[in-house]
């Protein structure tokens, strides 16, 4: 690969970086706000003291000009709050249609079923959104998948541990349209040059310059599976390390995110 | 986000999933009517609140009030005041027969078809799609919901399979076609699955389940399509059959039936 496409490769990393990264930075402000309010009550919290807080930090998101966030809250360990086993604190943003059909919904509460003894109660600390940021203890890009529960449409989830003392303690999450970050993303990828496909770590695309690859699609290219399994955190962290291809594509990890752009070989 | 914790369950999503169109009072009971006879909602389970009915269908809080009336008039819902008070069905299964029957009677052989057709064309193309885009996670998650169901019960055996035929939807990664699943299962759900009341339906159900599970694994487009069709066409006969020895029941007797295959 020669050094203009190497530029072009970065470039790409760049744009994707900065764009999940200014939503991971909420993400962590929220974190911060959430775990210093959990320090000044040693940890001992109810559920309405925690909802008035994380109300108060996902309303101004919403009301934000550019927010392309439209879902987004708190999730609580399993049996961390004083007065509730589950606990959902979670907020619908009024692009998000979940539920209303066509009219304009407005900012609203979610409305979470949290009695473990309901029938068929489906415990979410197995889901990919819960389970990887706890496991990890590191922020993590659920998706792209169809939400029906809570967005009706193409989604990515964003989570971020929040913790007390050492214990992880719940997440705190955003949702986005896959279609808004398509918008975002797609012109600075085109604008690159070289085709490129950003995939997840499961090879799932999300985004590519190629017309022919569809969001959503699996990209099976032979020793990528592999590539992708090795994990982001073996290289240098400015530009990801990169694993080429027997077939010439190169997979290059966009720090920060698990997500990796896979870069078509050059044409001679 | 919260996947799979907001509803109860998925089914359970379907039932209170937004109204379109005119008659709304009819249509929220006509779908809660469906729901409770067919085990959907369960008897003794709590009703969301008239104003929460209402803003989850999309309706009046005076049609949600309207349709619990009809339901509380046809002795399928019944409603406690004060604490610890609400709606709460109190439908128990025995008997649901005839108003299954009604339902099935009131629909022509054209519209049962043509739901077949409309239905059989979502799921052919959900599968397909599912073949290609399900990650070897997806393929194990699909495989444990099969497997986790307990088909002995009706109600449950219905449930499962709405869970199945919404989590292959999902897999095909696209929205719509995971939205109109969830419209025509909210609209005929629980009649297109009449079928399941006989055990042997429901044996079989789960095997064609594996064998769907098994094409998208084998990324097998083709016979993933071609099961999701065939068990669709299979349910819409069955009820075209029933349909049939009901009418001819009824011609002969003039009176109230339990309707065909009937097994408690």
């Amino acid at each position: 690969m020669n050094a203009l496409t190497r530029t072009s490769i970065a470039d790409g990393i760049a744009a994707v970086g900065e764009h999940f990264n200014s939503v991971f930075l909420r993400l962590e402000h929220w974190r911060d706000a959430t775990q210093d309010f959990l320090e000044s009550r040693g940890g001992e919290v109810t559920r309405a003291e925690l909802d008035a807080l994380v109300e108060g930090l996902v309303l101004r998101e919403f009301a934000s000009e550019h927010g392309c966030v439209i879902g987004a809250g708190f999730v609580a360990a399993p049996g961390f709050l004083r007065d509730a086993e589950w606990h959902l604190a979670w907020w619908l943003g009024d692009r998000n249609t979940f539920g209303v059909g066509a009219a304009a919904p407005g900012v609203r509460r979610l409305d979470a079923v949290e009695d473990s003894a309901e029938e068929n109660f489906r415990d979410y600390t197995t889901l990919e959104w819960w389970r990887v940021p706890v496991t990890t203890g590191a922020r993590h890009i659920t998706g792209p998948y169809v939400d029906y529960l809570c967005t009706d449409d193409y989604t990515l989830t964003l989570t971020v541990p929040v913790r007390h003392g050492r214990a992880v303690v719940g997440v705190v999450g955003a949702d986005l349209y896959v279609e808004d970050v398509e918008r975002a993303l797609l012109p600075r990828l085109a604008a690159l040059g070289t085709p490129v496909t950003l995939v997840n770590a499961s090879g799932r695309v999300l985004l590519s310059t190629d017309v022919h690859l569809a969001t959503g699609a699996l990209l099976r290219l032979d020793g990528l599976a592999g590539a992708l399994r090795g994990g982001e955190d073996t290289g240098p962290a400015d530009t990801g390390p990169a694993v080429r291809l027997g077939d010439g594509h190169e997979v290059v990890w966009c720090p920060g995110t698990g997500l990796a752009l896979v870069a078509r070989p050059a044409q001679r | 986000m919260p996947q799979s914790i907001r509803p109860r369950t998925v089914t359970h999503a379907a039932v209170f999933a937004p109204l379109e169109g005119a008659g709304r009072a009819e249509l929220v009971a006509q779908r809660l009517t469906d729901a409770i006879v067919l085990g959907i909602l369960a008897d003794g389970e709590r009703l969301p609140t008239e104003s929460l009915l209402a803003r989850q269908f999309g309706v009046a809080t005076v049609t949600a009030r309207e349709a619990l009336d009809a339901l509380r008039r046809k002795g399928l819902v019944e409603t406690k005041r004060g604490r610890g008070g609400g709606s709460f069905v109190t439908y128990a299964g025995a008997g649901h027969g005839r108003l299954q029957d009604e339902r099935l009677l009131g629909l022509s052989r054209v519209q049962l078809r043509d739901l077949g057709a409309h239905y059989a064309a979502i799921a052919a193309m959900t599968a397909e799609l599912a073949a290609d885009r399900a990650s070897d996670s997806d393929v194990d998650n699909l495989r444990r919901i099969v497997e986790s169901a307990d088909i002995v019960q009706e109600g449950a055996a219905r449930r499962a399979q709405g869970t199945f035929r919404l989590e292959v939807s999902a897999l095909s990664q696209s929205a719509r076609l995971v939205r109109e699943e969830l419209r025509l299962q909210s609209e005929f759900g629980p009649l297109l699955w009449l079928c399941l009341r006989n055990p042997d339906y429901r044996a079989r159900c789960r095997e064609t389940q594996r064998g769907i599970v098994a094409a998208i694994a084998d990324q097998d487009g083709e016979t993933a399509r071609r099961l999701s069709v065939l068990q669709i066409t299979d349910a819409i006969e069955w009820l075209i059959e029933a349909k049939a020895v009901l009418e001819t029941t009824a011609e002969n007797t003039a009176g109230p039936t339990n309707g065909p295959k009937e097994e408690e």
